[in-house]
């Protein structure tokens, strides 16, 4: 038997003082995609900012455990560094900053960490291009300020590249497809799947099936007052769609 | 005050003329005093210290010509304690570039000049600098010529176990449709915990189409007080743009004053700020209009962390008859502690109609979604800041026309304490 990649037991977590997550468990094994699906409020966002490290949330109690290492512990550029990532609902604009920079700074701290040597400015360009053509994504984009004015796609293509790049052993998609056009889904799908090489694992957070249809599930979670209500395989996610969550919220 | 104003004897005082010119600005000081937050002009700004009695002039050094070395090609005008060192200088050829002194003795021309933009009856530290008007540059370019290469003044200071004080005097000529690049550079080596005083005044005349680009580093020693006086004179269609990063000094002030007189002049004034510690760096901007057709830019951006305090008071005047004119100014400070502060006081005087003008300023603190959106790639946390902080100032220092200079400058920023 081996170690899950990712534990997380009976987890609670507020914001403020209202409590969000209410004992929510979930193991995940490597090469595992897992589907998060639940109506809106439910407190996926939360979920996904506990998981990264966001500020602003406190864990009451409960445990999160990912490669053996107590997670919680850990600062939000640790996880990173440790192969957690997560592809935003809305990816944050940074004036000034040039992509290129950014993404720079970001592979050479996940690489120092890796303890893999750190690119220089030619070998980073030619990387970043090169998995920019495997997706079908113009790396041109990398030489403006970070997201700023990128079009909703665009924001979430620049999102798929970053994971891309950065190579992490277990992504958080949270809402990945809100307000995408279906090429621009595709291409978040793409670079999902490309990056399935049975070790990998990702939680897909979702409200609607449709990103199941290119990306599909080993698993189906619904999720609702903060916890894992109902588990299933990817039938569970047709059978939300068509009835709705009411039933599933109702039945727990 | 007893310790800033000594009883020496200088070059020329027995020269009526110049000794009377002294004797002005020696009269001026003792009238107006140290100011205190009861002056206006220095509410924010408070130059306590320069009470203590402990100052002594300083004297000429012998510091050998180990000058510092720009990582461009430039014109060298050398300063070690406030006293030209002739052996570092690298002076250009054709150019008429002398020590003050020996301009007010030998070129008459000067004496018009020399106070006539400094009101030392408002400036009292522009009148403390004429009591002892010697040290400086007299720099005239003539009509229609383009200094090739950019001309820096660096002004270099050794404090060791005395608190030193010394003053500069620039006279700064561009003749009609002339055009030069001018840089300052005020830095220090030695004693760490060092006080000294570097009083500075520029006096900088500006022909009908002449050019003047004009780029200054304070990098003064963290206990230094550095208080500098910039007055511009502008005719018509001449442009100034000016530059000053203020990244050293206990306290810091970089004054300008500028006065289009005459149609089409115009001035770009920008500066950035970045301290942590506890000083105080002011930025003070006074842009008359004078004349229809007038136009005034001001950026100043700061970032202050530490117990440190950034001053911005700017004043855009607009006269009766200067019509069509359009002045613009700008302030904004990131404030990188709860115990950072700024005071700011922008003013506007308009006098005329048919004018455009513009004045803002806003503070804020680094975004914290942005810092976690780096995180959240790894980026460490010191890193993240460091980043939107260059991003920060990115924006001002890219109003430096000139490249190597912007690169130049550039650096210090980055690396400034923060």
């Amino acid at each position: 038997m081996t170690t899950p990649l990712l534990e997380i037991e009976d987890l609670h977590a507020c914001v403020g003082d209202k409590e969000i997550i209410k004992g929510f468990s979930l193991t995940v094994n490597e090469g595992e995609i897992h589907a998060l699906m639940g109506p809106n409020g439910a407190g996926k966002s939360t979920l996904s900012n506990v998981l990264c490290g966001k500020p602003g949330y406190e864990v009451t109690s409960g445990s999160v455990t990912f490669k053996g290492r107590d997670l919680l512990a850990l600062s939000p550029e640790e996880r990173a560094r440790e192969g957690i990532f997560l592809c935003m609902q809305y990816p944050v604009e940074i004036p000034g900053v040039p992509t290129a920079t950014f993404l720079k700074h970001a592979v050479n701290a996940v690489r120092k960490h890796r303890g893999e040597p750190e690119l220089d400015t030619m070998e980073f360009i030619k990387m970043v291009r090169e998995e920019g053509r495997k997706l079908g994504i113009d790396a041109e984009m990398i030489k403006r300020p970070l997201n700023v004015g990128f079009s909703g796609g665009e924001k979430k293509r620049l999102e798929t590249l970053q994971m891309s790049v950065l190579k992490p052993a277990f992504t958080i998609l949270d809402e990945a497809d809100s307000g995408l056009d279906i090429d621009a889904l595709k291409v978040v799908a793409d670079g999902i799947n490309a990056l399935r090489d049975g070790r990998r694992a990702m939680l897909v957070i979702t409200h609607y099936q449709r990103l199941l249809n290119y990306v599909v599930p080993d698993f189906v979670h619904v999720y609702a007052n903060g916890k894992i209500v109902c588990s299933g395989d990817k039938s569970l996610a047709l059978e939300l769609e068509e009835k709705g969550y009411a039933d599933f919220v109702k039945e727990k | 005050m007893a310790a800033l104003l000594q009883d020496i004897s200088l070059i020329g005082d027995e020269n009526p003329w110049l000794r009377n010119l002294r004797a002005r600005g020696r009269q001026a000081f003792a009238a107006a005093g140290i100011p205190s937050a009861k002056t206006e002009a220095w509410k924010y700004t408070k130059p306590r210290e320069l009470n203590n009695d402990d100052f002594i002039m300083a004297q000429p050094a012998n510091l050998g010509s180990a000058a510092y070395s720009l990582p461009f090609d430039a014109y060298k005008i050398c300063f070690d304690n406030g006293y030209f060192n002739p052996a570092a200088s690298d002076l250009p050829q054709g150019v008429e570039v002398v020590p003050l002194i020996e301009a007010l003795l030998f070129c008459p021309e000067t004496r018009r000049l020399a106070g006539s933009l400094a009101d030392i009856a408002k400036h009292p530290f522009a009148a403390l600098n004429q009591a002892y008007l010697n040290e400086g540059i007299y720099i005239r370019i003539e009509k229609n010529v383009q200094l090739k290469k950019p001309l820096f003044i660096l002004s270099h200071t050794t404090p060791a176990g005395q608190n030193l004080f010394f003053n500069l005097h620039n006279l700064i000529v561009m003749e009609e449709n002339a055009s030069a690049v001018i840089g300052e550079y005020h830095y220090w080596t030695g004693e760490l915990k060092a006080r000294y005083f570097a009083n500075l005044v520029n006096e900088i005349f500006l022909a009908a189409g002449a050019r003047l680009q004009h780029f200054k580093v304070q990098d003064e020693a963290f206990k230094a007080h550095h208080i500098a006086l910039n007055s511009v004179m502008q005719q018509a269609s001449s442009r100034y743009e000016a530059f000053c990063l203020q990244r050293g000094a206990g306290l810091g002030r970089n004054e300008t004053l500028v006065k289009l007189s005459a149609t089409g002049a115009e001035a770009e004034v920008n500066a950035a700020y970045v301290m942590n510690g506890w000083a105080t760096l002011d930025t003070t901007t006074d842009i008359e209009h004078l004349a229809p057709s007038t136009v005034s830019e001001q950026m100043v951006k700061g970032v202050i962390g530490g117990d440190a305090r950034g001053v911005f008071q700017g004043k855009i005047h607009i006269a009766p008859n200067a019509v069509k004119t359009s002045g613009n100014q700008l302030h904004k400070a990131l404030l990188l502690t709860d115990t950072a502060e700024i005071d700011v006081k922008p003013e506007l005087e308009i006098f005329a109609d048919d004018v455009k003008c513009s004045h803002g300023a806003a503070s804020g603190e680094l975004d914290a979604n942005q810092l976690f959106y780096m995180q959240s790639r790894g980026i460490g946390l010191a890193e993240a800041r460091q980043i939107l902080i260059d991003a920060y100032l990115d924006e001002v220092i890219a109003k430096i026309s000139n490249e190597k200079i912007r690169e130049w400058i550039k650096l210090f920023a980055q690396s400034a304490d923060k």
